[in-house]
């Protein structure tokens, strides 16, 4: 178990890497057609905003930490175990139940767009933004693992990861 | 407020309160408002995916944070900092100027404070807590504070958005907007200096002034950087979003070929770590987006309007209420949907009362980049947790006193419309 | 009892004057039974993803373009193409025509849309930052080596290729910097926008080349509009056409006035060899997949309906 998901990991953290890679170059080229070749490729910041958008939802889904998103913290650093535990709990139950029951509505409309293909790319928008609905689905099973794992071992400390992971 | 608006902001406090990542406590709200207001509950995907899906000049940031993380671990910027530290370390609060005076050389090749609070911020924030003088929380809140400048002086998306909804000149903004920029940058060294003295933020030991050159000679190539965006920019090679790819390449040339520290194993660790960077940033400005979408659904804007019509005041007095409107809905909204929506409700009365339109505009701008580091709801406050990794909190409680500097600044644009005006008048401007 | 409410979605600024004429015109129309509430700006949707919102049933209303239909129903591009629609009453003569018929009836049975009334944009000119002495426009091969910042899709591009310049892609909120800056040397719009948009102050001539009638459709749901008595249908219909003919005739009089607008303002403003573009751009859209697309005869039709 554990050594699939470290394998899942890794593979994600390739894909992400590839794809930010992409991106840089892919503007580079845009920048180099229109000034050195003096012939610019029209489908260079297309292929940027679809990177894009898998580099922001990919990357939450596989590669981003818990404690690495933006968050205030203030309250539930301060407040003892047992609340913090509830809070934690709280938090992962609801983004779980509320992504979960967003997911058929929101891949209806998804698989609604394969019938309009992007301006320049011609892609199917359905392709373009499927990667969401992974991310709902990836998200929502991170969440419910989280619960899992804050019922039995109680609440993730933030600082004190931190610190672990510093260390190692 | 409808009952699915209070029941979606009471959600997202909440939760936000309870410590879920703010975007997913937004999605979560939206999802709430969606559901019981009846609307499509696709609809909050569809907010996000499609508003990234143009957000073209955001695509500055991602590479923006490639080029600061290429740029930290190719010693670059080791080696700007022991320049820094030559050069200004014996003044009290050096960095802190350091990093001030960077945003307002960076303002000149960017449009977008987001893309200049990712970016430089990074490597700012880094020296300044690297050098042990200053605490994380206020080298993040200096630049928070500092690359609200980014959009001031010229180019400025917002100004160009502006531009399109009050029928103004886009290069009279852009010059209104220098004069304004650098005020805000005294502003914020002054307080600054007052911080670094009170709290006696410790001096670093002076280097002796013959060490100067070899450091100069040291961070030489990396000082050029700024020169050779801005030419590239001025120059007509690149958009001001396209200089941070090429910030990026250059970054990489130079840690690679020139100083021979970067190794393939490290770049690809490089793009990991920024890809983790842009996916949280990404999806903190994609919860923004999702909340634009309430705000005019709930249509209100066009009630804010009704509160308007009829409104009989002197110019001052409108300027100051209008200002303290904006001030206050920075707080929960995006800069570009108050200029998009809010401010072209004000332009009639503008003409009206006299008040002239360029003076209005940057003052409006300069009041909604303040608007991105107002807590709670700060982009750029969000911005710099996600790059930084500094908490929130910390950064929150030192951003007060820059704040209070800029909304000075901001009242002074407002009495004295000379400030705005004087460069506009001296190319020819005739208002 | 309660009204309907037809909430619009659109990008163009309030000022726009199809704006002004959906508010003044459309809005009052159908107030005996329905509140019109625009969105300008695109606070509401963003642009190009209005009609996947009324097909959702998201939204009421949107002003759309033969380019966002294109992306659905590739036949459409037959409306972007260069030198097809002649002016604005030739637009009007085609959208009423039988012509139309099959195309409006797949947008309103695939997506649910109704196409109610054409707007007139504008004839779409080429302005560039070059002074006439650097760069004369009067054939297409005078366009060779110039970069002109087109709509970043590949309708736009392949128009920009057959006038003979190198189309650039670029987010319209960084045109007027890189105009100013020469990361591109012109863009193509009509004169409202080049005004509207402050290109002029950056720019130096306009070739009138006016390479696409541009036009715009008001669009409403069909589920709405199959929910309305036949009175109300009635009274939707003649209010979007009295905006529509309203709009029309103000952006035909800008257009007009503009002209003397932007020569004071220091712009030359000329016309090439039409004929020579004409020619030049028709050839390669015949000789390009997009015609592959255009169903027979068609084309024909629409020359027919011109002058
Ligand atoms: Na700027
Ligand atoms: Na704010």
């Amino acid at each position: 178990m554990n050594r699939a998901i470290r394998w899942i990991r890794t593979l994600a953290e390739v894909v992400s890497a590839s794809m930010l890679a992409a991106m840089f170059l892919t503007f580079l080229l845009q920048i180099f057609s229109r000034y050195v070749l003096q012939e610019p490729f029209g489908w260079t910041l297309e292929l940027c905003l679809a990177l894009w958008i898998w580099i922001v939802f990919f990357g939450c889904a596989f590669i981003v930490r818990d404690r690495e998103h933006v968050s205030f913290d203030i309250l539930y650093l301060a407040a003892p175990a047992r609340l913090r535990k509830v809070m934690a709990l709280i938090s992962a139950a609801v983004v779980a139940i509320a992504l979960l029951w967003s997911l058929l509505p929101t891949w209806d409309w998804i698989d609604f767009l394969r019938i309009k293909k992007s301006a320049t790319l011609k892609v199917p928008m359905r392709t373009l933004y499927s990667i969401y609905a992974l991310f709902l689905i990836v998200v929502a099973a991170r969440a419910i693992w989280s619960f899992i794992h804050t019922l039995r071992h109680g609440a993730p400390d933030h600082e004190l990861e931190l610190l672990s992971e510093d260390k190692s | 407020m409808s009952l699915p608006f209070a029941l979606c902001l009471l959600t997202l406090f909440l939760l936000s309160a309870i410590g879920t990542p703010i975007a997913y406590a937004i999605l979560v709200g939206a999802l709430i408002y969606l559901g019981v207001a009846g609307q499509d509950i696709a609809l909050a995907g569809e907010q996000i995916l499609a508003g990234l899906f143009e957000s073209f000049v955001l695509l500055a940031v991602p590479l923006f944070i490639v080029a600061a993380n290429i740029m930290n671990a190719g010693t670059i910027s080791e080696r700007l900092l022991s320049f820094c530290v030559a050069a200004v370390g014996r003044f009290r609060g050096g960095l802190g100027h350091v990093n001030v005076v960077s945003s307002l050389i960076f303002s000149g090749m960017s449009g977008s404070a987001v893309a200049d609070a990712a970016g430089i911020g990074k490597i700012i924030v880094q020296m300044m807590t690297r050098s042990g003088h200053y605490t994380p929380g206020y080298a993040a809140a200096i630049t928070a504070a500092s690359a609200t400048i980014g959009p001031i002086i010229p180019p400025s998306i917002p100004m160009v958005l502006y531009a399109l909804v009050s029928n103004t000149s886009i290069g009279y903004l852009f010059l209104g907007g220098i004069l304004p920029g650098l005020l805000m940058g005294v502003v914020l060294m002054a307080m600054n200096t007052w911080i670094s003295a009170r709290r006696g933020f410790a001096l670093e030991e002076p280097v002796p002034l013959r060490e100067l050159p070899r450091k100069t000679a040291n961070a030489f190539p990396a000082l050029l950087m700024p020169a050779i965006l801005l030419y590239g920019i001025y120059g007509g090679v690149t958009t001001p979003t396209e200089a941070a790819a090429v910030a990026a390449a250059y970054a990489l040339i130079l840690a690679s070929l020139f100083y021979r520290a970067m190794s393939l194993r490290a770049l690809y660790t490089i793009l990991v770590e920024s890809a983790r960077s842009s996916a949280a940033v990404g999806l903190v400005i994609g919860g923004a987006l999702i909340l634009n979408y309430i705000v005019a659904s709930e249509n209100i804007p066009n009630l804010v309007a009704q509160q308007l019509v009829g409104l009989d005041v002197s110019p001052l007095v409108f300027l100051l209420g209008v200002n303290l409107l904006i001030l206050l809905l920075g707080c929960v909204l995006d800069a570009s949907t108050i200029i998009l929506v809010i401010i072209p409700l004000f332009i009639p009365s503008c003409r009206e009362l006299g008040i002239d339109l360029v003076h209005f505009g940057v003052v409006a701008v300069v009041n909604c980049m303040i608007g991105l580091i107002t807590p709670p709801y700060g982009i750029l406050l969000f911005v710099l947790n996600a790059v930084t990794r500094i908490p929130l909190a910390e950064i929150i409680r030192e951003i007060w006193g820059f704040l209070a500097v800029l909304i000075f600044a901001l009242l002074i644009l407002i009495f004295f419309p000379g400030v705005t005006l004087w460069l506009p008048r001296l190319f020819g401007y005739g208002g | 009892e309660d009204k309907i409410v037809l909430r619009l979605s659109s990008p163009m600024s309030e000022t726009d004057q199809r704006a002004i004429a959906l508010t003044e015109q459309f809005g009052p129309g159908v107030s005996s039974f329905a509140t019109f509430e625009p969105h300008w700006n695109a606070t509401l949707f963003k642009q190009n993803t209005e009609l996947e919102a009324i097909a959702r049933g998201n939204l009421e209303m949107s002003v759309t373009s033969a380019q966002e239909l294109a992306q659905f129903f590739p036949e459409w591009s037959i409306f972007t193409a260069g030198y097809v629609l002649q002016d604005a009453d030739h637009q009007v003569a085609v959208f009423n025509d039988a012509v139309m018929d099959p195309f409006k009836q797949k947008v309103e049975e695939e997506l649910g849309v109704k196409l109610l009334a054409p707007m007139y944009l504008g004839r779409r000119h080429v302005n560039l930052r070059q002074s006439r002495d650097e760069v004369d426009v009067r054939t297409p091969a005078d366009l060779a080596g110039i970069n002109l910042r087109m709509p970043g899709t590949d309708a736009w591009q392949f128009l920009g290729k057959a006038l003979g310049a190198n189309p650039t892609p670029m987010a319209f909120t960084e045109v007027y910097t890189a105009l100013q800056t020469g990361a591109v040397d012109g863009q193509d719009n009509p004169l409202p926008t080049v005004v509207d948009a402050k290109f002029y102050e950056v720019t130096k001539q306009i070739a009138l080349t006016s390479h696409l009638v541009d036009w715009n459709f008001i669009a409403l749901s069909k589920a709405v509009w199959e929910d309305l008595s036949p009175e109300q249908q009635q009274a939707v219909q003649s209010a979007a056409d009295a905006a529509a003919k309203a709009e029309r005739e103000a952006q035909l009089k800008k257009e007009a006035d503009l002209r003397g607008f932007l020569e004071q303002k220091g712009l030359a403003i000329y016309e090439p060899d039409l004929d020579s573009f004409r020619s030049h751009v028709q050839k390669a859209y015949l000789e390009s997949d997009f015609a592959n697309d255009w169903p027979a005869g068609v084309l024909e039709r629409i020359n027919e309906l011109g002058h």
